[in-house]
């Protein structure tokens, strides 16, 4: 059991606040990542968890108990470095067996455990190696194993997967993923990759210059990005995000940047006239090829991924706008070729001056 | 000229001054060592004796074995004792520099873990050291004769432990920084307290490079001289003080035996060098290999 809650918990270094005061509360069992871009405090956040730095400020509660001034070893949790940090004189069966050594636990049993978890991890043929013989994915199984062992009530990983290649990445992904079904325990999981965070979490904490900027489900993340920042930040290929302001015409509402004009439909009639970016996501935006509509842009490069296929335009921003086409139908359009973009109103978002996401009524 | 023939040239050409330079820097250990295996009569001979011919054991003999082959002659020296100041020095720069090393580690792993030394104490630490000791020795002479350290064996590894200290931080900071923090974290949230973490994960790590501090320091200790001359009278000479005996002005320069005692003192290093070379070669590239 291990419910964790962080009470407006705050960390600075001399003037850099590295955690600006951010509550949450993860329940037991979840699976729970931080994710943004680096140098958000994703890593001070984790190690203030795990009892590695002192909070200047705030509060860390595992099962109601403040755990504050409790040494790491002291907290029942189990820590995955992103540098692995196995002990490099130690082989690898040496390594897994560590924690269970320093809990005392007899001989026999240790062997025992220690043979499990490499089983559970597919590392049996590792255990006389050492660490310094194992492959970066090896090593990763390895840390992970020395973690098992120990039986935490949490997990803290900290960019477990970001020195591995993506192919590993994907795989061990997978494993990380199966293991937190076995196991049924807490995962706080520290990334900068959006994909992981998607792939991995029940729920997702963006974080973003040491505060919390949204908590949600992916599909919540994903679908109901609370501000520019997380619409920018998720999604591959990216949201398209267009600068431009909004003007009362006619008396409708119409969204105009450079080169885009969309109708924003009397839903957004509360918003007042000013500068706002418009977004939606490359899947949503509509293209056709009659040459007719409100929207039409030449095609500046075609890119078929396989699955479907990107079409970049210029939209007079300094950011490409993309629509995604299925398949490989429309890989063989020529550069130049005029595109008639629609944008469904359904899947349009409408982000303020503030950056804050506006809902239609 | 063509580009492999400049190679080459420029090869030769290092090869030449190389060699040079070898011979230079070694001819003096190699004459130290002709010198020791010398009769009397080739120490001073012209033109010079490069060879020992024929080589004999008496030098050895007489200066460590105390043999009486010449007392009858102008060459004997009433008071030589080196087999007990082999044992003054074995006892002093052991014992000094494993103190120093001992206690230079717990404070480098402070200074490195706990930032107890900022760069500026660290600095200022090594400053100490810089003092030339010849500045320091009169002063010292009169503290340590009146608190009844003067020609003590515990005195001359009072000193020594002082003076290698700043080195033992210096360098065993150096190796502890290596270290990836996160190492040692990994143990301690594993269960480890903070001593089993430094016994089992922190020493064996730096093993190496505690080993190669241990050699440098020994080799300052054991070849001291100025503070052990003034600092020691009769009661506790160390090896570096009987060698100058050699030199007395009274019973002339016995080079042979002087270069017998000269051999004995540093073919131990030598043997511990060798003995200790694999983590040497570690210790002292621990930096450049691990990043
Ligand atoms: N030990 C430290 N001393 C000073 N500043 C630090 C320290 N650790 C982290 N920081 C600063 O705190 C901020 C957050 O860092 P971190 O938590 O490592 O970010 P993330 O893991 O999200 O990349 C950064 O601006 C970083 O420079
Ligand atoms: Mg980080």
């Amino acid at each position: 059991m291990a419910r964790i809650e962080l009470h407006n918990l705050r960390k600075t270094y001399g003037s850099v606040v590295a955690v600006k005061d951010i509550n949450l509360t993860i329940e037991d069992g979840e699976f729970v990542v931080l994710v943004g871009p680096s140098g958000c405090g994703k890593t001070t956040t984790l190690r203030m968890i795990a009892g590695f730095e002192d909070p200047t400020a705030g509060e860390i509660r595992i099962d109601g108990r403040v755990v504050n001034d409790l040494e790491p070893r002291d907290r029942g949790l189990g820590m995955v470095f992103q540098s692995h940090a196995l002990f490099p004189h130690k082989t690898v069966a040496q390594n897994i067996e560590f924690g269970l050594r320093m809990k005392k636990v007899p001989a026999p049993e240790r062997q025992a455990r220690v043979r499990a978890v490499a089983e559970m991890v597919r590392i049996t043929h590792l255990l006389d190696k050492m660490p310094g013989q194992c492959s970066g994915g090896e090593s990763q199984r390895v840390a992970l194993a020395r973690t098992l062992v120990t039986n935490p009530s949490t997990f803290l990983l900290d960019e477990p997967l970001s020195s591995l290649d993506a192919k590993l990445r994907r795989e061990l992904r997978a494993e990380c993923d199966r293991l937190h079904e076995e196991l049924k325990r807490t995962f706080i999981y520290v990334t900068h990759d959006q994909e992981e965070a998607m792939t991995l979490a029940d729920r997702i904490v963006v974080m973003r210059q040491g505060e919390i900027e949204q908590i949600g489900s992916p599909l919540d993340i994903y679908s109901r990005p609370a501000s520019y920042f997380v619409a920018d930040f998720f999604g591959s290929p990216s949201m398209n995000l267009v600068a431009g302001e909004v003007v009362h015409e006619d008396g409708g509402v119409r969204f105009r940047s450079k080169k885009l004009s969309v109708d924003l439909t009397a839903r957004y009639a509360h918003v007042p006239p000013g500068k706002a970016t418009l977004g939606i996501r490359p899947e949503h935006v509509g293209v056709g090829f009659d040459g007719t509509g409100a929207n039409v842009l030449p095609a500046r490069l075609i890119e078929p991924l396989g699955k479907d296929t990107l079409i970049y335009f210029d939209d007079g921003t300094e950011r490409a706008f993309v629509a995604v086409t299925e398949g490989l139908g429309k890989a063989a359009l020529k550069v130049g070729t005029p595109v008639s973009l629609a944008f469904d109103p359904r899947h349009i978002y409408l982000f303020g001056s503030d950056g804050r996401r506006i809902d239609p009524k | 000229m063509t580009k492999s023939r400049r190679r080459r040239i420029s090869t030769v050409v290092r090869y030449a001054v190389l060699s040079v330079w070898a011979v230079i820097a070694f001819f003096p250990i190699y004459w130290m060592i002709a010198t020791s295996f010398k009769i009397d009569t080739q120490w001073f001979a012209w033109p010079p004796v490069y060879i020992p011919n024929p080589p004999t054991l008496a030098n050895y003999r007489n200066v460590w074995l105390g043999a009486e082959e010449y007392t009858s002659t102008q060459y004997a020296i009433s008071s030589q004792t080196p087999l007990v100041s082999l044992k003054n020095s074995v006892i002093i720069s052991f014992t000094a520099t494993f103190l120093a090393v001992f206690f230079g580690a717990i404070i480098a792993y402070g200074a490195s873990r706990y930032r107890l030394l900022s760069e500026a104490r660290m600095f200022q630490l090594l400053m100490l050291r810089m003092i030339p000791p010849i500045v320091v020795v009169a002063p010292l002479s009169l503290y340590y004769s009146a608190i009844g350290l003067l020609d003590t064996l515990f005195g001359l590894i009072l000193i020594y432990f002082i003076t290698s200290l700043p080195y033992a931080v210096w360098m065993t900071k150096s190796f502890i920084d290596e270290v990836p923090r996160e190492v040692e974290q990994a143990a301690e949230i594993l269960g480890a307290s903070r001593w089993r973490t430094v016994f089992e994960v922190v020493l064996p790590l730096i093993r190496s490079g505690l080993v190669a501090t241990f050699l440098f320091i020994l080799i300052l200790t054991w070849s001291e001289y100025l503070l052990a001359l003034i600092l020691s009278k009769t009661n506790v000479t160390t090896l570096p003080i009987e060698l100058s005996k050699y030199q007395g002005t009274t019973e002339g320069r016995v080079y042979g035996r002087q270069a017998a005692l000269a051999v004995g003192i540093t073919v131990p290093l030598m043997i511990i060098g060798l003995v200790i070379r694999k983590h040497l070669a570690r210790g002292f590239s621990f930096g450049m290999v691990r990043r």
